[in-house]
C-alpha cells in the first residue's frame, strides 16, 4: 500500500461503498439521491419527509445549537428553504452515516458535532456570510474516518491501536496502514456526492489548511475547531494526541483571547442542549 | 444548566429560549430574569422544559479536569500559539467550575 496503484485501487474501493452488504438500503437509497447531480430541494424534502426516523432527526438537528434556529423550524420543507440544498445534503449525510459505525469510534459523533458547533461560532465572530455553511464543514471533516471504518473495520483498529501506543496521531496511523489519510479519503467522496468545491476542500486540508486554495479561511476555521473540541476534552475523534495549531492559519483568523473564551462559552451552553442528538 | 424543569426554577435565573405557549407564540422572551411570580406562571403552563442561562458544574473535580487538560497538552507543547489556546481552555475550565 502507498503505491499510486494501491491508492488507485483504494480509492475505487471507498468510492463503491455503497455495494458494501453491512450499507442499510436507506443509507443506499439516500447516497443514490445526493449523488444525484440533478437532485431538487423538493426530491430531497420528499425523500426525507417519507422517512419518520429520518424526519425526526433532521428536524433535531436544524432546532439545535449546530445552526443557529433554536426551536424555529418546524418542517423538512422549511429547513431545505432555510438552510439551502448542500447544507441539508451535509446534513442528511452526517445523521445517516455516523449512526453506522457508532462501536467502532465512540464519540466520533461527539467530536464531528462539537466542530459543527464551535466552527459556527467561529464563523459568525469572523463575519462569514453562512455560518450554517461552517456547521456543515465541522460535521463532516472527519467523513473520511467514517468510510476506512466502514471499508476496512481491521485494518482500522490496527491504525487507531498504534496511535495509542505509539503516543502518534491517527492522520499518521492512517497514513502508514492506509499511504493516505482520512482528510483524503472524505474528499474523494465529497466530491463524488458532488458537494461544493470549498466542502472537497475543507475536508481535504483541515489537518493543513495553509494549503487550501479555494477555501483558506474555512480551512483553518475548522483546524482550530477540531483542536478546540480535542482540547476541552469532548467527544473522541481516534487518538489522545492533540494537533498543534498551524501558525499561519491562526494569524489569518486573528482571534483575541476574549473571542476564544466567548466562542467556548457559547459552546459550554449548546452542549447541554444537544443531549438529545445522540444517534 | 440550560435544560431544566419547572420545578428547579429559581428567581434570578435568566431564560435562554424564549417560553411560549403550545401554539408557539411567546409568553417571556429571551433574557427575562424570572421572579418569584413568573415561576408560578410558567410552573401553572405544565411545559416540559425551560432553557436557562448559566451551565451546570461538571462531574469531576477541577482538579482532576485541569491535569487532564495538561495531559491532553502534553503532545503540543512548545509549538506555536498552543500556551494561548491552552491558557484560554484553562481559565475556561476554571470558570465552570464557579
Amino acid at each position: 500500500m502507498g503505491s499510486v496503484a494501491g491508492i488507485g485501487d483504494l480509492r475505487d474501493k471507498v468510492e463503491n461503498i455503497n455495494a458494501l452488504p453491512t450499507i442499510p438500503g436507506v443509507l443506499k437509497r439516500l447516497l443514490g439521491v445526493i449523488e444525484n447531480p440533478r437532485v431538487s430541494l423538493n426530491e430531497i424534502s420528499n425523500f426525507v419527509s417519507n422517512d419518520p426516523a429520518l424526519t425526526t432527526k433532521v428536524l433535531k438537528m436544524v432546532n439545535s445549537p449546530v445552526y443557529g434556529f433554536p426551536g424555529r423550524i418546524s418542517s423538512v420543507n422549511q429547513a431545505v428553504i432555510l438552510l439551502g440544498l448542500s447544507v441539508v445534503k451535509g446534513l442528511l449525510l452526517g445523521v445517516s452515516v455516523f449512526d453506522l459505525m457508532q462501536k467502532t469510534m465512540i464519540g466520533l459523533w461527539e467530536h464531528s458535532l462539537g466542530c459543527a458547533i464551535i466552527a459556527r461560532l467561529i464563523a459568525e465572530k469572523k463575519g462569514l456570510k453562512e455560518p450554517e455553511e461552517a456547521s456543515i464543514d465541522g460535521l463532516l471533516h472527519d467523513i473520511g474516518k467514517v468510510l476506512l471504518i466502514l471499508r476496512f473495520p481491521d485494518k482500522y483498529e490496527k491504525a487507531m491501536h498504534d496511535a495509542d501506543i505509539n503516543g502518534m496521531g491517527i492522520y499518521e496511523a492512517e497514513r502508514l496502514h492506509y499511504g493516505t489519510t482520512h482528510a483524503s479519503v472524505g474528499s474523494w467522496m465529497a466530491q463524488k456526492w458532488r458537494f461544493p468545491q470549498k466542502l472537497v476542500d475543507v475536508i481535504e486540508h483541515h489537518h493543513k489548511p495553509h494549503l487550501s486554495k479555494s477555501a483558506p479561511v474555512e480551512s483553518a476555521i475548522v483546524h482550530l475547531s477540531d483542536i478546540l473540541v480535542r482540547a476541552r476534552g469532548f467527544g473522541f475523534a481516534g487518538d489522545h494526541t492533540l494537533m498543534a495549531v498551524n501558525p499561519k492559519s491562526w494569524q489569518m483568523l486573528g482571534l483575541s483571547e476574549a473571542d476564544l473564551r466567548d466562542v467556548l462559552w457559547t459552546f459550554e451552553e449548546s452542549l447541554e442542549m444537544t443531549e438529545d442528538l445522540a444517534l | 444548566m440550560p435544560k431544566t424543569t419547572p420545578d428547579k426554577l429559581k428567581p434570578g435565573m435568566k431564560l435562554l429560549r424564549p417560553v411560549t405557549n403550545r401554539g408557539g407564540m411567546v409568553l417571556l422572551g429571551e433574557g427575562t430574569e424570572l421572579t418569584a411570580a413568573l415561576i408560578e406562571k410558567i410552573r401553572d403552563m405544565d411545559a416540559d422544559s425551560i432553557f436557562v442561562q448559566g451551565i451546570s458544574p461538571p462531574s469531576t473535580s477541577k482538579e482532576e479536569a485541569l491535569s487532564d487538560l495538561d495531559r491532553r497538552f502534553k503532545s503540543a507543547e512548545g509549538k506555536p500559539y498552543m500556551d494561548v489556546i491552552k491558557k484560554a481552555l484553562r481559565e475556561h475550565i476554571e470558570g465552570l467550575y464557579g
